[in-house]
């Protein structure tokens, strides 16, 4: 009786100790299908450190670019840490990401907390000056906001261009996650009550967002996919709190993640800084119709 | 007969009970409870139901921040005009010049030391919460103070500093409104708001309602529809009302019954309603909301702001000005730590300036945090036994 006490209590250490990468391993990898038509991208968040672990992420996007040669980047925000001078657009920046900006990928950009206003005019952030703005990209309209404030011109701004979008996909970043179960800053509850409403009346297929300094997918909240990819280059290690909405997370190493939306899908992968793979899987659309009854 | 007999203690424990929920209520409205115990409830409500609560808070912004703070700001200008009317106690502006400039040191310093912690943690994000952190909450100040030093000079040095200071406040924030659209046409609305204002002044209107239902509706309308703050529509409303002047003894209740006082006594206690609601809506933060902002507004609030008021003295005594009798160096670091809290007016600042948001979050946090001042003043009292510490 006590030998299979022990076995049980060592068989259920055993498999506390797996650490998320791990847990996540066990899941099936679903590959990028890098079909020729689809659209293909990444995203990366809080990376502007300049340091070391930005440049492994950089390499390694790099590198991913080789077998899924995606054109743009999301960039969640906190895109530069500490000090703003020209100078550090090189070293926070340019260098790090030399490859991809050679090889012409454009970059997408968001303003986090720990970024000047006026980076909004630097033109290899694609903001056209703005603090939030729309594009599209083939099938899908992309909403970017700056929730550092969220001013109520741009609310208004934001239910307009809802309201007159109508692409076949619908996605929103922004640095501050409105679900998150990341221990330092988790959901941002205020922000959410003014943007789910919006997101859920105008189908709002995925949200990315940053801040928290791990990887994260929530199970959908009312039909939406709620990502957060703040390890670009910072990483607040162990961080995640995983809770009842956690779908996924990698709070172990810095990441970045591939995405392809094909149709009516939407294929990701959370990769690490090490190049492995730690979350994957396929997002169907849904009509908006439909959310509301989930 | 006999059911009289019945219910007379019923009647008697309900008249108790009547007159310790008045009593609770008074104790509410003169010790200036109402927003601190809004922003209790929130602060609790926010960290336990966040999504009901911001719900609820969301729901409720406008018509308090917008309207109802309008009766507040009204409240704050009418006690400031009749102190500083012929026979106020502020009508000599050679008693304004050591506090005017207290204060000027007050908001350099609190600015100064908020911008610096700002841009050594490179948040410029956060640049324009800076007057956030020079507000001085007057109530606060006036209480602890009248608390530990009662007869030193501080009391009426601390207010004035304390009104110039959020005066300088309320001009910098009134045009930075956050609104949707402008809708111009305003100033005409402005016009005819301020004309049937001074038509009632003529006619020797004395009822307050009138001038506030009336004129004030039309202000709240020309602000709104320019952009500025809404909450600023009795400013201008304020010089037509009847006024009498009045000692320094502000937010307290004034003793005569005329018209006029009987009218203050019923604003204020409708402000506190506001104020207590204004709490209850804007002080709900998640506590884990804390980041730079929120030790920048301390830091400037805490430390920047006495640290400028006691320098700006300290320069105005070498160029030959002279303390308020009664006030010794020793008194002056626990007035000027006295009103180092911000709370109500920092609350109120940071609703002016920032939109729904983690900016918002931190600084609220900060803002309500700065109430630690008067604990800081309490105990520098103790340590340097003066006023009611003294042996």
């Amino acid at each position: 009786m006590r030998r299979v006490a022990l076995v049980l209590l060592t068989a259920w250490l055993a498999t506390a100790r797996l650490t998320p990468a791990e847990q996540n391993a066990a899941r099936a990898v679903e590959p990028l299908p890098t079909r020729p038509d689809s659209l293909k991208f990444a995203v990366l968040g809080d990376n502007g450190t300049g340091e070391k672990p930005e440049y492994d992420v950089g390499q390694q996007m790099a590198a991913a670019r080789r077998t899924f040669p995606f054109d743009m980047v999301l960039m969640l925000g906190d895109n530069m840490y500490g000090r703003q001078d020209p100078q550090d657009f090189v070293t926070k920046f340019e260098r790090p990401y030399a490859a991809l900006l050679q090889a012409g990928v454009l970059f997408y950009a968001t303003l986090g907390n720990h970024d000047d206003q006026n980076n909004r005019f630097y033109k290899a952030f694609n903001m056209g000056g703005e603090r939030y703005f729309t594009f599209v990209k083939k099938n899908v309209r992309f909403f970017v906001l700056d929730t550092n404030q969220l001013d109520p011109k741009q609310q208004a701004w934001f239910d307009e261009a809802l309201q007159r979008s109508d692409d076949q996909w619908r996605i929103c970043f922004f640095h501050h996650p409105i679900y998150s179960d990341g221990g330092r800053h988790g959901s941002d509850v205020s922000l959410r009550v003014i943007l789910e409403p919006l997101f859920v009346k105008y189908g709002i297929d995925v949200v990315f967002s940053g801040h928290d300094h791990v990887y994260e997918r929530l199970k959908p909240q009312k039909g939406i996919t709620y990502f957060v990819s703040g390890s670009g280059g910072q990483l607040r290690r162990g961080d995640v709190r995983p809770s009842g909405l956690t779908a996924a997370y990698f709070d172990q190493d810095q990441s970045f993640m591939l995405v392809e939306v094909a149709g009516d899908e939407m294929f990701f992968e959370a990769v690490s800084r090490s190049g492995a793979t730690v979350d994957s899987g396929v997002i169907h659309r849904e009509p908006v119709g439909s959310r509301n009854s989930r | 007969m006999k059911s009289d007999a019945l219910a007379t203690p019923h009647v008697a424990v309900h008249r108790r009970r009547r007159g310790a929920a008045a009593r609770l209520f008074d104790i509410f409205v003169r010790r200036y409870l109402a927003l601190p115990t809004g922003v209790a409830i929130a602060l609790v409500w926010a960290n336990v139901a966040p999504e009901r609560y911001f719900v609820f808070a969301h729901s409720l912004a406008f018509p308090v921040n917008e309207i109802g703070m309008a009766f507040f700001v009204g409240l704050i200008v009418q006690e400031i005009a009749e102190a500083v009317m012929p026979g106020g106690a502020l009508h000599s502006w050679r008693r304004w010049s050591l506090p005017l400039l207290a204060a000027a040191g007050g908001i350099a310093g609190s600015a100064g030391f908020y911008l610096a912690y700002v841009h050594g943690r490179y948040e410029s994000v956060l640049e324009a919460g800076w007057p956030i952190a020079c507000a001085i909450d007057i109530a606060a100040a006036y209480y602890v103070l009248k608390t530990i030093l009662p007869r030193s000079g501080a009391l009426p040095f601390v207010l004035l500093l304390a009104i110039a200071t959020d005066l300088f406040g309320m001009l910098i924030i009134a045009p930075q409104y956050q609104t949707a659209t402008v809708h111009g046409g305003g100033l005409g609305v402005m016009l005819v708001a301020l004309g049937i204002a001074g038509a009632m002044r003529a006619l020797r209107v004395r009822a307050f309602w009138p001038y506030l239902a009336i004129c004030g509706t039309l202000s709240w309308i020309a602000l709104y529809r320019e952009g500025l703050h809404p909450a600023f529509a009795l400013v201008p409303i304020v010089p037509f009302l009847p006024h009498e002047p009045r000692r320094l003894d502000l937010l307290a209740d004034p003793p005569d019954d005329d018209a006029v006082h009987h009218f203050e006594h019923e604003w204020n206690t409708l402000v506190q309603g506001i104020l207590f609601l204004f709490g209850l809506v804007n002080g709900g933060v998640l506590l884990r909301g804390y980041d730079t902002g929120t030790w920048a507004l301390l830091l400037g609030a805490l430390v920047g702001r006495p640290i400028g008021i006691l320098t700006a003295v300290r320069a105005a005594v070498a160029a030959g000005w002279h303390l308020p009798r009664g006030l010794g160096w020793r008194q002056l670091v626990v007035a000027a730590l006295a009103s180092s809290s911000g709370f109500t007016f920092a609350l109120f600042f940071a609703t002016g300036i920032l939109s729904t948001g983690p900016l918002l979050a931190q600084l609220t946090i900060g803002a309500v945090g700065t109430a630690a001042g008067s604990l800081l003043a309490i105990g520098a009292a103790r340590l340097f036994r003066v006023g009611r510490f003294a042996r």
